[in-house]
């Protein structure tokens, strides 16, 4: 019935276990592919390796689509700390090799493609994204 | 010595010695105890203790937003541990004997847990407030626009003003938001920023309201984030829909105008050239993320010196206003990490004035549903797991305590929010609805709640301290929610011993208040 019975240790926590992709290298943290604002020096070194990034998926902006928002932290949606939906600024823009299988915003999981640098603003949506993991996977 | 004693932060004074001194005569066996002479030198300040009757020439109010009796009590643990101690008996700034204290009931007119507008506008005004509502009497209704009218109360800002005192505000969140907008706005919303509803006519938006109280001489100084709210839709991220350039209007009137550390350092601190800085479009970073923008200790700083020149004295307000944002994120390292810079803010507020002449206030203006777990040694990371008590010696044990579900768990957790260990179960593959209650059978027809469930997981010590980590929670929600426990507020300086007992919230006004106009009478 529940395919994804997201109450296995393993899954059901924040930066607890991840729950399905696993590379060669362990995951990297979101955080170190950023300086401020800016690209890492890690992420300098990444551009156009296929990596593997710890993070959450963001609730999708739009059903079926190949596209999703992977945040550092559970994105959480404050209505006290804003009028409407803010996305932080060190997030990387996920372009996936499926259509997007929804998993909650409080999950951790594991993406892996291939990293990509530069403005892109998505034709779909219209987000506009510096950061991305292009022929992606996660789980 | 014990370790992590009173003592680095209690001066041993001849007055102690010699009252710990004659209870020793008195025989007992712990009089030689470094807690009993600490407890014996904490009687003594308070028995030395002085009313100051002196009018305040100047009023500073510092708000951590969220910051209640329990977040107060993470920050302490937390400050005192990363200078190296066990973090339990660290001394905050105004946990000393000369800081008056009180506890503060924080409900609003219509709501037993309240939110920052109506709270801050308690203080502000000296009356509680709506739910939502910013600075309005009690028969206003939050969101109508046509209850404005004939509601709007004075503000103390506009008291100091009439008196030609200064006023400043400083804010880590957006200056239009709840806890700043206090200090000049009137408001049925709180969220109207940059534009009211458009049969509104009765108010005008809280960006443009600031502006006007620039022009009109009530407000000098206003250094936060917010950027956004004063600048027209496709100018600089800009959200005004109205077209006008508040940035643009505040520098026609002569305001000084910053975005960054090098144009806040570049600031005239005169006292008389207007200064409006606003370092975000939104909200200013949290501290430790903080790059290319000031400290709240150093915009306090810069605040203060700037208001100081104006000889018939000043009301400062300081927000810590991302101590409760991240706490709605569920995230208690930043909620700590903000709590820091606040403190330090304190301080430096403290150095730089004299008692004589300030009253500092420092308070919240609600708690969260934030809530400590048990029993844990001394040293417990209070961002991290609860260890066991050390049968000897003080500091915890290393094996860390255990549920009932043989898992470890945190000092600190949320009983609300995104951390919560309870998670959406989503459809099978094809489906194309998750289940509901309804099709289990637990609940009726009419509701269709999705199915949450979950259970804890092995969590590290490394894990629980990592920034990012959020607490484990208990209700699933998207963001963590205030709580109507007290909170504390501490004062220095003219009549801050009229803080005592428990008090409702919009007393503080009245206290500064008196402080400021009635003493002098």
């Amino acid at each position: 019935m529940l395919r994804r019975t997201f109450l296995t240790a393993a899954a059901a926590l924040p930066l607890a276990g991840r729950a399905v992709a696993q590379t060669e290298d362990a995951p990297i943290k979101l955080r170190e592919l950023y300086e401020g604002r800016q690209l890492s020096a890690l992420g300098e070194d990444l551009l156009g390796e296929r990596i593997t990034v710890e993070g959450y998926m963001a609730p999708p902006l739009k059903a079926d689509s190949q596209f999703f928002v992977l945040t550092k932290m559970p994105m959480a949606v404050c209505p006290f700390c804003e009028t409407s939906a803010e996305w932080p600024d060190d997030i990387v823009a996920i372009y996936t090799k499926r259509t997007v299988d929804v998993i909650p915003f409080n999950v951790g999981i594991d993406t892996t493609g291939i990293l990509e640098w530069g403005e892109y603003r998505d034709p779909d949506t219209g987000f506009v994204s510096m950061l991305r993991l292009t022929d992606a996977t996660y789980g | 010595m014990l370790k992590g004693d009173p003592m680095k932060t209690i001066s041993v004074s001849a007055v102690a010695l010699l009252a710990a001194g004659a209870v020793s005569a008195q025989g007992l066996p712990q009089a030689d105890s470094d807690w009993f002479v600490a407890g014996e030198t904490t009687i003594q300040e308070i028995l030395d203790r002085q009313p100051n009757t002196n009018t305040a020439r100047n009023v500073i109010l510092m708000v951590a937003d969220g910051n209640g009796v329990g977040t107060n009590y993470a920050t302490r643990l937390f400050m005192g541990q990363q200078e190296g101690g066990l973090g339990e008996d660290y001394v905050l700034p105004f946990e000393t004997t000369d800081w008056a204290a009180a506890l503060v009931k924080t409900y609003n007119i219509n709501a037993q847990t309240p939110d920052s507008a109506p709270t801050a506008g308690a203080m502000n005004t000296g009356v509680k407030q709506r739910f939502n509502l910013i600075n309005l009497g009690e028969e206003a209704i939050h969101d109508d626009c046509s209850t404005v009218e004939g509601n709007e109360l004075t503000l103390l800002s506009e008291m100091m003003t009439e008196a030609g005192r200064s006023v400043g505000i400083v804010s880590t969140a957006r200056v239009t938001h709840a806890t700043p907008a206090a200090v000049y706005a009137k408001t049925a919303n709180r969220n109207w920023e940059d534009s009211v509803p458009e049969d509104c006519t009765a108010q005008a938006d809280i960006a443009t309201q600031l502006i006007d109280a620039m022009e009109a001489g009530i407000i000098d100084l206003a250094m936060g984030g917010g950027a956004r709210h004063f600048l027209p839709e496709g100018t600089d991220g800009g959200r005004r829909t109205d077209g006008v350039n508040l940035v643009e209007r505040a520098t026609g009137l002569g305001a000084q105008w910053a975005t960054n550390t090098e144009e806040f350092e570049g600031l005239t601190l005169d006292g008389e050239t207007p200064i409006l800085a606003l370092f975000e479009d939104s909200h200013m970073q949290y501290e430790y993320d903080r790059t290319d923008e000031p400290s709240i200790s150093e915009m306090t700083a810069a605040a203060i010196e700037y208001l100081s020149q104006n000889e018939e004295g000043y009301f400062l307000e300081v927000e810590a206003g991302r101590v409760d944002h991240a706490s709605h994120a569920g995230n208690l390292f930043r909620t700590l990490t903000d709590g820091a810079a606040f403190m330090e803010a304190v301080a430096t507020a403290d150095e730089m004035t004299d008692d004589s002449d300030t009253l500092i206030i420092v308070t919240a203006d609600h708690e969260h549903a934030l809530a400590f777990n048990g029993y844990c040694g001394r040293g417990s990371d209070i961002t991290g797991l609860c260890y066991g008590i050390a049968q000897e010696g003080i500091e915890h044990t290393d094996e860390p305590n255990l549920g009932s579900d043989g898992l470890p768990y945190t000092v600190a957790g949320f009983l609300n929010g995104a951390g919560s260990v309870l998670v959406e179960q989503l459809p099978e593959e094809g489906e194309t609805e998750a289940p509901t209650e309804t099709e289990t059978g637990e609940a009726s027809p009419e509701e269709s709640a999705p199915i949450y469930s979950g259970s804890r997981s092995e969590l590290t010590q490394e894990e629980a301290t990592d920034p990012d980590y959020l607490q484990q929670a208990l209700i699933p929600m998207s963001s963590e929610t205030h709580s109507g426990e007290d909170v504390a507020v501490y004062a220095k300086g003219p009549f801050a011993h009229l803080f005592d007992g428990t008090i409702e919230q919009n007393v503080i006004f009245h206290v500064m208040n008196h402080a400021a106009f009635k003493s002098a009478e």
